[in-house]
């Protein structure tokens, strides 16, 4: 993972006493909540329910063993000893009282850590594929260039205060794990015909009150003006982008709305700082630089291909289902990347207690060189693991609570926190997801049921990113109580889910004391309807809405008469 | 940064009971506002101390003609979240190179400062408010910064290999 300078170190220390003054300056009574406010929030803390949220950054997801501890301290001294795995890669605290939070933002730095840019209305944290570095398809690593893209972003003076929330996802594998398409602006590393490194760029996607796919604005930037050209599509959005009204502020109205204007305005934006500005082409990204970073992302020390052996050879049915699940190919031979499930009965999805934080940092150590990544689908990965290491793996993973052999199944939900803890919330998440948790325990069920993204939010905003669920959960607020639309058919642009898109609704919005039983009935039209082998969102394609329509509504009793 | 005292301040807008005057008669110190410099940009001497304030949805390109004549441009925060100045700001001094002063009035707080100072600004008249000191202080925290600014072209990645 990348390697903090002595200037790296002594910028996130800088940050974190330029917090502590401002938080003085506000709990002294000189700085008032409507101007601490924006600041704060770009230093991840939230005004919630209970207690302040704050947003720790995990750099495209990347953390290691030394970082986990730290989190897992801070959730034990400072929370109640939890925190939550988001899908954008980051980690939450909820419990964290607002005059304690310098201290933290300290301890933080002590291990290269922040808040910055977590939240408000800046280039947020930027996510890239959970096995980067390792995939077994990629094409080129992303993790170098979102290292790059971090430190530009990072306190850009020009771009602090922009119409909106800004998201960048990155992308280097043939498989896009990312969800490049449903942010503000994807990108996907690919080579041309020369072997050389670019970018395709697409812009203008998210999700929210008004769900839109990304476009593509530019095939093939080359890696090295990549600052640049983001530079322009972010000016233009800060000069352009609606500030009027918050729910049509996002890049992806302004891209709406001005179609080929508004990629024509970027295109001329961009020869404009390259033709004309001072210091333009000092941004362009020399070799050596990049070459700087990329030395942070080598494989580790004794690392190197081996044999691959056969996995399965012996493996009991439990075992073999781990490995069906939570092991990943790796670019190595003789090496897997494992996925450690924080999708089980009894604790909400994305959750991990201090002594879970601690105990997969741990793992790390043992099987996977001290590095851990944290993943859009709110789990934990563990990227460098021998082959031969899976068996005392799955043991060590079992005996934490980390190995539901359900990846990619029903279970391995996507769920935001929801009304138990976020202010924005119309309706609670987690209770639903615990819910149909408990229901689909019976692993033979969930194995027949098999691949599908079930998606939770507990608002529009779209945290829980319902719109790209095929089965998505949108919680909402009718006169003070809470009910739940359910859409079918979304992507988030994986292969397996096909081109991004959002899902569809299949009728009013359903009872808290239906929503499970609604999801339940969703799923037994599936198996009575597919054909074999179908998976869930292609019995979907095929067959449209009406059957799971029809029998969502033979389950609604308190909407029944609607 | 020079951080501007609205009482010793020298500059002055042309406004008569009715808002702003439509045709300003020439003098030192006047900030015209961008409409009063379209009205009277073509008859207004050279060699006065002129300034225009500037909207902050107005393109700075349609000004960069003028720019030589200009001793200040006010870039305006109507509210202190609305970021579109740091543009406006930052694109006078590195593509368009005015050198006259580039001051931010509006919502002005002490938090912005430094982000102000890197994107081109040198004076600010800040909310009332607001405490110098608190601000002097903000510029002080960072050792240096990723991205190159107003003040020096060079991201980190350039100075350091240089």
């Amino acid at each position: 993972m990348y390697a903090y300078t002595d200037f790296d170190r002594q910028f996130v220390h800088a940050r974190a006493a330029q917090f502590r003054d401002q938080l003085e300056r506000h709990l002294a009574g000189q700085l008032p909540d409507e101007d601490f406010r924006a600041l704060r929030l770009q230093n991840g803390w939230y005004i919630q329910r209970h207690a302040p949220m704050l947003r720790v950054a995990v750099p495209y997801g990347v953390l290691s063993s030394r970082q986990m501890r730290q989190l897992a301290r801070i959730a034990r001294d400072f929370d109640r000893g939890y925190g939550h795995f988001t899908t954008r890669q980051n980690l939450q605290y909820n419990w964290i009282p607002l005059p304690r939070a310098a201290d933290v933002m300290d301890l933080l730095a002590e291990v290269d850590m922040h808040g910055i840019q977590t939240s408000g209305n800046c280039i947020r944290n930027i996510t890239a594929d959970v096995t980067a570095g390792v995939a077994a398809d990629e094409l080129v690593d992303p993790r170098p260039y979102a290292e790059v893209l971090r430190q530009w972003s990072t306190l850009h003076p020009e771009f602090a205060f922009l119409p909106r929330k800004f998201k960048i996802a990155i992308s280097g594998a043939a498989e896009d794990r990312a969800a490049i398409g449903w942010h503000d602006i994807g990108l996907q590393l690919r080579k041309n015909d020369a072997g050389e490194v670019g970018f395709q760029v697409l812009v203008g996607g998210g999700m929210g009150r008004t769900p839109v796919v990304a476009q593509e604005i530019n095939a093939f930037v080359p890696w090295h003006h990549i600052l640049i050209y983001i530079e322009a599509i972010v000016r233009v959005y800060n000069r352009f982008g609606r500030r009027d009204n918050m729910y049509k502020a996002r890049i992806k109205i302004l891209v709406k709305a001005e179609g080929q204007a508004f990629f024509d305005a970027v295109n001329a934006e961009y020869q404009h700082i390259l033709g004309e500005d001072e210091g333009g082409h000092e941004q362009i990204i020399p070799e050596a630089e990049l070459a700087r970073v990329a030395a942070s992302f080598v494989t580790p020390t004794g690392v190197a291909a081996v044999p691959a052996i056969d996995i399965f050879e012996g493996a009991d049915p439990a075992y073999r289902r781990w490995l069906e699940r939570n092991v990943l190919p790796h670019k190595l031979s003789g090496y897997r990347a494992v996925t450690l499930s924080l999708k089980r009965v009894g604790l909400p999805p994305g959750d991990a207690t201090d002594a879970q934080m601690e105990a997969a940092a741990d793992l790390a150590d043992q099987f996977s060189h001290g590095e851990l990544r944290v993943s859009h689908d709110q789990n934990l990965l563990l990227p460098w693991v021998r082959e031969s290491d899976l068996p005392a793996l799955y043991a060590a993973a079992k005996a934490n609570g980390f190995a539901t052999p359900n990846i990619g199944l029903l279970s391995d939900m996507i769920t935001c926190p929801g009304g138990d803890f976020c202010a924005l919330a119309n309706a609670r998440s987690i209770p639903l997801a615990s819910e149909i948790t408990e229901r689909f325990q019976d692993l033979d069920e969930l194995w027949d049921i098999g691949d599908i993204d079930l998606h939770i939010s507990g608002c529009i905003n779209s945290c829980g990113h319902h719109h790209s669920g095929h089965i998505g959960v949108l919680g909402v607020d009718k006169d003070g109580t809470e009910w739940y639309q359910i859409t079918l058919g979304g992507s988030d642009g994986s292969r397996l889910s096909g081109q991004a898109v959002a899902g569809k609704v299949i009728g009013p919005s359903f009872a808290a004391d239906e929503a499970a039983d609604a999801v339940e009935a969703v799923i037994a039209t599936y198996r009575r309807e597919r054909q074999a082998g179908e998976r869930f969102i292609a019995t979907v394609r095929r067959i449209g809405l009406d059957a799971f329509k029809q029998a969502t509504n033979a389950i609604r009793r308190t909407t029944a008469a609607h | 940064m020079k951080f501007v005292s609205k009482a010793q301040d020298p500059w002055h807008l042309c406004a008569g009971e009715d808002g702003p005057q439509p045709h300003p008669a020439p003098a030192d110190h006047k900030l015209l506002t961008l409409e009063q410099w379209h009205a009277v940009r073509d008859t207004w001497p050279a060699g006065l101390a002129t300034g225009v304030l500037l909207p902050n949805d107005a393109d700075v390109a349609e000004l960069a003609s003028d720019l030589p004549r200009l001793a200040l441009v006010a870039v305006q925060f109507p509210k202190w979240v609305d970021g579109r100045a740091y543009t406006q700001a930052r694109l006078l001094r590195v593509r368009h190179r005015f050198t006259g002063e580039i001051r931010a009035v509006g919502e002005v707080l002490v938090d912005m400062v430094p982000l102000l100072q890197r994107c081109g600004v040198d004076a600010v008249l800040m909310r009332a408010d607001q405490s110098q000191e608190a601000a002097e202080r903000a510029l002080g925290f960072f050792p240096g910064h990723y991205q190159g600014d107003v003040n020096d072209h060079r991201p980190a990645f350039a100075r350091t290999g240089a």
